[in-house]
């Protein structure tokens, strides 16, 4: 009996985890109210609230940021100095949230709409976007699931995870060879979800070209792993001589401190688009047993000048270090207002022509200036080799975006 | 209210001629899991093909299972006396890791030394949250406890976001160390942890068995009413158990601290597999909590092992399952009438 019941209470548990997932009710497409007149209003949809909520307020506030600057210069000069105002919804993290936040600013004549962090919210943007035919530029959206789909009005500014995989491949074999320790065997470790596997599907397959082995491939579940010394025991007794890590914060910190005790043989530790090794939290939070730990990421571009007076500024002004994201989101709003300037209109699909033909000066790190491929993938997106040293996170590869240079070894072995 | 618990919670009414074929039974149980725990490994051996791993595996699973244990043991207590499923058990552990944080923040003083003031402050929590939202539901039908405590685990949850913010924090255990056995690698912390949990869990046996309110609560959850008509105040009683199961959870957070990363929402992290433990080890039964989580920390590094690294958690499901089919009132619980 009582067994019984304590199924019927999981099985309730379960289904209120899990949510009911309702859809919003969709309005008819954008009414477009109030689009020829007032300010150019740019929708920003963020998680603003739920467990990415610090990083949803930085994004926000880039993008906000970004519109204070283009008003401080004189609002958008082809269409007489009209202001641009950031129109925000908060997602809470959840994708059927983004769909119906992203209708609302649709409606309430948004040209274009930036975000959205979590690439589940992002699909479900994209679709209302393509639907209502208003422009939407990703920030931060690592899935290339989106951009597969031939979307006309979806656009992305960081690299995706294919392009973050890839480099970070490249940048293994170039790094390690300089080094005078050529990698011969990769261990790949990832949470088990989209971008986890993901990651480390693209890497395998980049690095497998480049005649370096991988394996063994180690899965885990992020939501529910409390220890990983078991994982890194196996990639200790394999013989890998490099260990790669794709996860989030919190987990990867766990394999962090299994890396510690259980050291094993390696040259380096190499995240690829690892939510914690290139994070100034991540430096303090682990102290020793971080440092010399490599990441391949997207990144604010820390040579460039502009970027390093963004950055100051937003410390002064919110007593906080701004985070890439928020570069990314700032990035975001640019592309959109220059496209309006440039279009001349508020008409959301002549500003998406304008965006589709865009060249914007980016603050990430880049090739050169954010131009978009037919995908809306942002064809000069370059992922960045960050390595911890001496308590700071410093860019250190390829070598015209180094601000140091790559030390190839680990702490553990001599 | 039905007899729903047995085990430890049981008032030994008969005398011992009967318990040898108890033990038979109990001695029997015991082999099976012991043999099924033996072929597990054997299979994890073949599978990886390194002895190391499978070692490591089996060291990681038994002081982490410690650890499960002692959240299961204060759940299974409440769920045993009570009969109440207490779905805010895990935010209750993520409130007094947040206290935890908070001492150590702001005094530097040494994480274990957080327990003095975690155990007591969620024995206050639990005995304030069972007079104000649960003593009525008594009776009532189990959805209102369940959505209470259901409701209770979102406003902790998100009263933990608002004051601290879904930054993820670490407590870091100074000199924490680690030391070789025979081969495998044991951290400090885990090892305190575990060694932790093992104390605390005997205390608790012991405070059922050799005291008088432990006698007065293993009266209360096996008849009421009868315990009611011998001047035991049930009410009260109710209250003590709620509350000194919720001092588990407290006392897991400690000594869990510097082994995690302390999120508002780190309790979902153990609700799921602490219910599973329970179910394990017999509802209500705290040795068989403490026994059943050391089983489900095993199973979860080894499934680790034959499916390469995928869910750990679905290994649990299968034990869990498993068990439901072929013993549903779990490992040491005795048949219900």
């Amino acid at each position: 009996m009582s067994a019984r019941k304590l199924i019927a209470a999981l099985g309730a548990c379960a289904l209120l985890a899990t949510g009911c997932g309702g859809s919003a009710p969709m309005g008819a497409a954008g009414a477009a109210a109030g689009r020829d007149e007032g300010p150019v209003k740019i929708g920003a949809l963020h998680p603003v609230s739920g467990s990415n909520a610090v990083d949803g307020q930085q994004m926000r506030r880039g993008a906000q940021m970004a519109v204070d600057a283009i008003n401080a210069a004189g609002g958008i000069k082809s269409l007489g100095g009209r202001k641009v105002e950031l129109v925000t919804g908060d997602t809470q993290g959840k994708a059927d949230i983004g769909q119906s936040e992203a209708q609302r600013l649709i409606s309430a004549g948004a040209v274009g709409l930036v975000g959205t962090y979590q690439s589940a919210v992002s699909t479900n943007v994209a679709v209302v976007a393509e639907r209502n035919r208003v422009p939407f530029v990703a920030d931060v959206t690592a899935s290339d699931a989106v951009y597969a789909h031939g979307y006309k009005y979806a656009f992305r500014v960081q690299p995706g995870s294919k392009v973050i995989a890839t480099a970070a491949a490249q940048y293994l074999q170039q790094v390690s060879q300089q080094a005078g320790k050529p990698v011969h065997k990769v261990a790949f470790l990832h949470e088990q979800s989209d971008f986890g596997s993901g990651a480390a599907d693209a890497f395998t397959a980049a690095a497998e070209q480049l005649g370096i082995e991988v394996g063994p491939n180690i899965s885990y579940d992020a939501t529910s792993v409390s220890d990983l010394t078991a994982q890194v025991t196996q990639v200790k007794a394999s013989g890998a001589d490099v260990l790669a890590v794709a996860g989030y914060y919190r987990d990867s910190l766990l394999a962090a401190k299994a890396i510690a005790s259980v050291k094993p043989d390696l040259n380096a530790v190499w995240g690829v688009s690892n939510g914690a090794f290139d994070q100034p939290k991540f430096v303090t939070d682990a102290g020793d047993l971080g440092a010399l730990y490599f990441s391949t990421n997207y990144h604010y571009d820390a040579t460039n000048p502009q970027t390093v007076a963004l950055r100051e500024q937003y410390q002064r002004r919110y007593g906080d270090p701004m985070r890439t994201g928020a570069v990314l989101s700032y990035d975001a709003v640019q592309v959109i207002a220059q496209a309006v300037d440039k279009a001349a209109s508020t008409d959301p699909r002549k500003v998406r022509d304008a965006i589709a033909a865009a060249r914007v000066a980016p603050l990430t790190v880049g090739n050169g200036p954010i131009q978009f491929a037919p995908n809306g993938d942002n064809t000069n997106a370059l992922a960045v080799l960050m390595q911890v040293q001496d308590g700071q996170v410093k860019q250190v590869y390829p070598p015209e975006k180094a601000e140091s240079r790559p030390e190839y070894q680990v702490t553990w072995r001599p | 209210m039905t007899n729903t618990t047995q085990g430890v919670l049981t008032p030994e009414v008969s005398p011992p001629p009967k318990k040898t074929k108890a033990d038979k039974g109990f001695l029997g149980r015991a082999g099976v899991v012991g043999g099924v725990l033996v072929v597990a490994i054997v299979v994890a051996l073949l599978q990886s093909g390194s002895g190391l791993v499978v070692w490591q595996s089996v060291v990681t699973g038994i002081l982490t299972g410690g650890l499960y244990g002692l959240i299961a043991m204060g759940l299974t207590l409440i769920f045993g006396v009570l009969d109440i499923v207490n779905f805010a058990h895990g935010a209750l552990l993520a409130v007094a890791m947040f206290i935890s944080f908070g001492m150590i923040s702001a005094t530097g003083m040494h994480p274990y030394l957080t327990l003095v003031i975690a155990i007591p402050a969620l024995f206050l929590i639990g005995a304030a949250v069972h007079r104000g939202l649960l003593s009525g539901t008594g009776g009532k039908s189990l959805e209102n406890q369940l959505l209470i405590t259901l409701g209770l685990s979102l406003l902790l949850e998100n009263g933990l976001l608002m004051f601290f913010g879904a930054e993820p924090k670490t407590i870091a255990l100074p000199h924490d160390f680690q030391f070789p056995l025979l081969g495998a690698v044991v951290a400090g912390s885990r090892l305190y942890a575990f060694l932790g949990a093992i104390l605390l869990g005997a205390l608790l046996y012991w405070l059922l068995r050799r005291t008088r309110l432990g006698t007065a609560i293993r009266a209360v959850a096996a008849n009421g009413p009868g315990a009611e008509l011998v001047g035991i105040n049930v009410r009260r009683i109710h209250t003590l158990t709620f509350a000194i199961g919720t001092a588990c959870a407290g006392a897991a957070a400690a000594l869990a601290g510097p082994l995690v990363t302390v999120t508002p929402t780190l309790g979902e992290q153990f609700n799921i597999t602490a219910f599973v433990v329970v179910v394990l080890g017999g509802m209500g039964n705290v040795v068989g909590a403490l026994v059943g989580g050391l089983l489900i920390g095993l199973v979860e590094q080894l499934t680790t092992i034959y499916l390469g690294g995928q869910s750990s958690l679905l290994g649990v499901f299968v034990v869990f399952i498993l068990v439901l089919f072929l013993r549903p009132q779990g490992l040491f619980g005795r048949k219900t009438a």
